[in-house]
This record gives structure tokens, sequence and C-alpha cells, in this order.
């Protein structure tokens, strides 16, 4: 009985999160051939054109990489209900800090990389104590101060970039190059070893989440902060504990980007990938083992919209519209509620049929 | 260095400045304001007003008239409150994640839909657009402090009258004496007979509105057309506007100006010897300050006030 419950309940959920790709889909369809010459062409880039070889199929793959740490990231923090957006700031920080390591700091080849992602990962635990404890001891609004230490972090990096660290040598702005024994080598193509440890990570996040008391108590305090607290919990301690694991995660995924991909520091922005993140964390609905499949999802769309800026005539900027409305339409809990509704009195009322007639018989 | 920036702080030209810059983010805090007190927390306001600094733009150009310009970012303002609400109301996607996805269109988005209406990539230089007139009134140039009203935009005048007219709406006016149950007490509200969702629908539709019509003044006075990422945070900072005030349109204008002040002393400073990318910094950390300092006067309120009940509890 409950197993046929929840068997409805998995199918409903699985329906509705088609039915959201769906209609995201069809926005962007609709705007391919509004704005497009050759919508055809667009819309064969954007949906099949990732598909079309070994190379397209590996940087799909080297575009998950910092998906899926970041997505673990806010899927943590989200699970206790914290709504901290510094996983952005956190990519930013971590990878800048791992690659002034592999600039500055000379070590033997395998260490170097694995010291530098760990400095990388230790700043950017120890920056969420920031808006955690504003937000434990003093009440201060996570959502507000994260938003403003994106900001923060972006112009200090920028500063200590233009005016400490840069290569003179060069154009544009940008670091010296990292030190040789410092690269996370690539399994293929572009793509680095950083996804086996964005991978153990999800093995990891994951037990975490849902085999650990730690990650109990993370998932309680998000279905009721009172009650928790009522029952025992140290809340306080549980929201900084899931913050500086977020940040943690971030700045890892930053720092894995930095050193598997470039060979400079040349971000003047912030990057964009925490907010991915956060579409991440809703496709999965805040479980860390959905990651893997919800980051290969986005990586693929990206790749079309890029696909679709060079070989068509759309710009890359509307991969950000299909993510909204993916976003919109999957954490709608009541969207085909009616249906939902449908589905569940059609089954009380099979199993109703059923019974009556057992009951009659006896 | 210190005197030259206090030199450059204690003047009309400075004071002008602040109220130029302040007036996106007073638009926003009090948008802000309407849906917090509605009890939505609206952190889609960025995303708003980016687009209401598009269309303003856009709609400008097509029609030659600034006002049309300027009402129309309303509208699409109240358009994308409205979305976030049937979302938020009717399909239950959490208010703050309807708000990330607005930001999201805000950003990428703009761009997108600039390409789309008008061929151009990244920025509006290359259409004609109107710009929002300034009102001048030169027999205020020279006077302290009144100078600086000298040579505001009419839209400044309109974000003043605004914290005026939401006081009324708010405190003055049977739909805000609605926003504020809906916002204090939705079940309380409901059991009287208020549509709980209406009530949240107008407070969004009027918050985006507000919103609009900030990311018109940025796009049609602040700036010279639309650009990329041009409200630069703005949206996120009148949210904390909004908190410092709590959560009253007085309150939201001093906390704004206060904001506005402190970017202000940032562009003050960029000719002097400290380094451009750290004053940049400022408005952010005084907005976390701000709001760490409000905060915790608040806990030591709400602490004091148990304290005192404990004690009569006792003594009684």
């Amino acid at each position: 009985m409950i197993n046929s419950d929840r068997l409805l309940e998995l199918k409903f959920s699985v329906l509705r999160g088609l039915a959201a790709i769906f209609v995201s889909i069809s926005v962007a369809a609709i705007l391919i051939f509004i704005i497009s010459d050759q919508p055809g062409n667009a819309l064969f880039q954007l949906l099949l054109s990732p598909l079309g070889n070994e190379r397209q199929m590996w940087n799909i793959l080297e575009r998950m990489i910092p998906f899926l740490f970041t997505g673990l990231a806010v899927c943590v923090m989200f699970s206790a209900k914290q709504f901290n957006l510094a996983a952005e700031g956190s990519v930013m920080l971590g990878a800048f800090m791992a690659a002034m390591t592999a600039i500055y700091v000379p070590m033997p080849p395998i260490i170097h990389p694995i010291v530098s992602i760990l400095v990388g990962v230790i700043t950017c635990g120890l920056l969420m104590l920031i808006p955690a404890l504003l937000h434990t001891k003093l009440g201060a609004n996570v959502l507000v101060s994260t938003l403003m230490l994106n900001f923060i972090i972006q112009f200090c990096v920028q500063f200590v970039l233009v005016n400490i660290v840069a290569d003179r040598s060069q154009g544009a702005l940008m670091t010296y190059q990292f030190l040789e024994t410092a690269g996370i080598p690539a399994i293929r193509f572009n793509t680095s070893y950083g996804l086996v440890l964005g991978l153990a990570m999800v093995v990891v996040v994951s037990l975490f989440i849902y085999r650990t008391r730690w990650g109990y108590a993370i998932r309680m305090v998000g279905l009721n902060k009172e009650f928790s607290a009522y029952s025992g919990l140290k809340v306080a301690g549980i929201i900084i504990l899931c913050q500086v694991i977020g940040g943690m995660l971030a700045g890892m995924g930053g720092a894995v980007e930095m050193l598997g991909f470039f060979d400079r520091f040349r971000w003047r922005l912030l990057p964009g990938y925490g907010w991915n993140g956060i579409t991440i964390a809703i496709l999965a609905k805040n479980n860390p083992a959905l990651v893997p499949f919800a980051a290969f999802f986005l990586a693929y769309l990206s790749r079309g919209a890029v696909n679709m800026t060079i070989h068509a005539d759309v710009p890359f900027e509307m991969m950000d519209i299909i993510q909204a409305v993916i976003f919109l339409f999957f954490a709608a809990e009541k969207f085909l509620a009616g249906y939902r509704q449908k589905m569940v009195v059609k089954k009380a009322k099979r199993e109703l049929g059923e019974d009556l007639p057992a009951k009659k018989g006896g | 260095m210190f005197e030259q920036i206090a030199s450059s702080v204690f003047t009309t030209a400075f004071l002008a400045s602040v109220l130029r810059i302040t007036t996106p983010i007073l638009f926003a805090a009090l948008a802000s304001v309407i849906s917090e007190r509605a009890g939505v927390a609206n952190i889609g306001l960025e995303g708003i007003m980016m687009l209401g600094a598009l269309f303003g733009v856009i709609f400008s150009a097509w029609t030659q008239s600034a006002f049309v310009g300027v009402v129309g970012a309303g509208l699409v303002g109240v358009l994308i409150g409205l979305m976030m609400g049937w979302f938020s109301l009717k399909l239950g996607t959490d208010i703050i994640l309807s708000g990330i996805a607005v930001n999201m269109l805000g950003a990428g988005g703009t761009i997108f839909l600039l390409f789309m209406f008008t061929g151009l990539r990244g920025n509006s230089a290359a259409l004609d657009s109107r710009m929002i007139p300034a009102l001048e009134m030169h027999f205020l140039e020279g006077i302290p402090v009144l100078g600086a009203f000298a040579r505001q935009s009419i839209l400044t005048y309109v974000a003043l009258l605004c914290v005026f007219l939401v006081f009324v709406l708010l405190y003055k006016t049977p739909l805000g004496l609605n926003i504020r149950a809906v916002g204090e007490n939705p079940h309380a509200a409901d059991s009287v007979g208020m549509s709980v969702r209406k009530v949240k629908y107008i407070a969004l539709g009027i918050s985006g509105f507000l919103a609009g019509l900030g990311g018109a003044y940025m796009s049609m006075f602040y700036s010279r057309g639309f650009t990329t990422d041009m409200v630069a945070g703005r949206g996120f900072i009148a949210l904390a506007a909004q908190a410092m005030g709590r959560g009253e349109p007085l309150g939201a204008m001093l906390s704004s100006l206060l904001f506005g002040a402190a970017d202000a002393l940032s562009h003050h400073m960029q000719g002097t010897a400290l380094p451009s990318q750290l004053v940049a910094t400022i408005p952010y950390v005084i907005t976390i300050i701000g709001l760490s300092l409000y905060a915790a006067r608040t806990i030591g309120k709400v602490k004091r006030a148990r304290k005192a009940r404990a004690q009569t509890a006792t003594n009684a």
C-alpha cells in the first residue's frame, strides 16, 4: 500500500519534471522562431548538436565539473533552508586562492594541486563563517548579507589582481602562469580529472546527508527549525555547519575549475557558477545523489547554446531565459496539481473497486 | 588625503550626487517595503530593475517619448510582479526562488531581449532613446543644501513623493490595512474574509511598478541608455535598506540615503590615492554592517522585553 503510494508520487514527480523541461524547451523554441532567420538550424544546434561527435560529448562533461560542486554546495545549504547565495563568490575566491598557491608556492607534482585545492576549500569555508555567524549571533538576513558578500569578493579579487599579482607583460589583465606542477591533468581533451573528484564528492555528500547524524540534523533543521530546537538539536551550530560545508564545496569547485581548465587566473567578474548551482539543486530537489544528472542536463543545454551562438544567429544568453523557466516550473509544487489529484482519485477508486467485491464475497 | 575627501563631502555638489544615486535605490526599497509588509519577500527587485531599464529605453525609442518609456517600464515591472505572484501563490514556487529566476531573466535575459527587439548586443548606445528631463530650478543654485535640488531628475521628486504615498497607502487606506493584516497574520486576515491571495497580488504589482521606475531611472537619467549589468546590485541593496528601515517608508528612505551616501563617497574617492576596487566595496560593506547592527539591536530589544516580562511575572 505504502509502496504503491510512493510509486504514484514518484511517477508524478518524474512526469512533472518532464513537463517543466518541455515547457522551457517550448519557450526556447518560440523565442528562436521569433529571433532567428534559420530557426530549424538554431533548434538543431541547441538540442541535438552536443551529441555530434566525441569532442562535443567530452565538452559536456567538462562543463559539468563546476556545476557538480556548486550544485552540491547549494543542496547542502538549501537542505537546511539556508538561502545562502555566496556559492557564487566562493567559486571566485576558491579559484583565486588556488591560483595564488599554484603560482607562488612551488611543490612537487600531485601534492601541488591537492594543496592548492585545499587552500581554496579552507578559505571559502572560513569565508562562510561571516554570513553564518552574523545570522546566528546577530540575526542578520543571510540572503542579503551573502548577496553583498559576492560583490565584496569580486572587488577584492579585482583589487589584488590589478594592483599586486598582474602579469604586466600581457596585454589583457591576468596573473602569471601556474607552475607546471599545479595543473590537474586531463582525462581527454580539456576534461580534467576534476570530474572524478566531483563525482567522488557526490558520493561523499550523499552519504553525509543521508547516512550521518549531522546530515540528518541538517535535513531536520530544514524541515522544521523550531521542532529541531525543541527536540534538543543545536540549531545554530547546524546552520553554521551547513554553510561552511557549502562554502568549502563551492570553493573546491572554483579551485578545480581553475587548475583543470586554465593556466592563468583571468576572471574579472563573478563567473556565474553559483547561480547554476541553484538551478541544479532545484532540479535535483536538494538530493545530492541526483546532482550529476541535473548537472549533465544543464551542461548539455549550455553546450547546445554555445553551438547555437556559433553556428546559428541566436545569442548565448537565451540560456538564462531557459534556466529561469525551468527553475520556475520545477520548483512549482502545485504545478499540475489538478492532474495529480485526478491520478490519486483514480487510484483510490480502483482500489475501492477491488476491495468492495472482495468484502461482498467475504 | 582625508582633508581632500572631507572637503569634497561637505559640499552641495556631493549632496546632489547623493540624491542622484539614492533615487533608484529608494524606488526599489519602497517596492520592497510594500511587498514585505504583505508578507512577500520580493528578491526579484534587481531583475525587475534590469527589465525596467531595458524596456524604458526600448519604449522611449519606439514612441520618442520619455513619459511612455517610464510608464512602460513601470508596467513591465507590474507584469513581472504579477508573474512572480502567479508562480508563488498559484503554482507553489518558493517566492525566493521565483525572485532568483526573475534576477536571471534580468541578467542574461535582458541581453537576449535587447538583441531580439533591436538587434543590438550588450548596450543600447545605437538606439535613439529619450532621456528623463531634469527639473531645472536655477533659483536654488548657490543656496547651501537646497542647491542640491537645483538640477535633479523629475523621477527623483517622484521617488520622494512616493515615500509619502506609500506611507499614506499603508496607514491611511483600506488597502493598506489589508496589506498589513495579510503580512502580519494571513490566517487571521483570511478568517475575516479577506482574499489573502488578491492582496498579495496587488502588493507584488505595486512593488513591481516601483522597481520598474527605478530601472527606468537607471537607463534614462543616471546613464544614457541600457548596458549589461547596469543595476549592479542596487536591487539587493534596496532589500537591505528595507530591512534596516524596519519596513517603514520613512525608515527605508533614510537607509537608502545612507547607502546612497556610501556610494557617492566611493565615487568621490575614485580620484584619490585609495585603490578604486576597494573603494567600490564601500556600499556593500556598509550594507552588511548596517544590516547586522540593525538586526542585533532588534534581538537586544526582544531580549530586554522578555527579561522585563519575566521580572514582572516573578514580582506578581
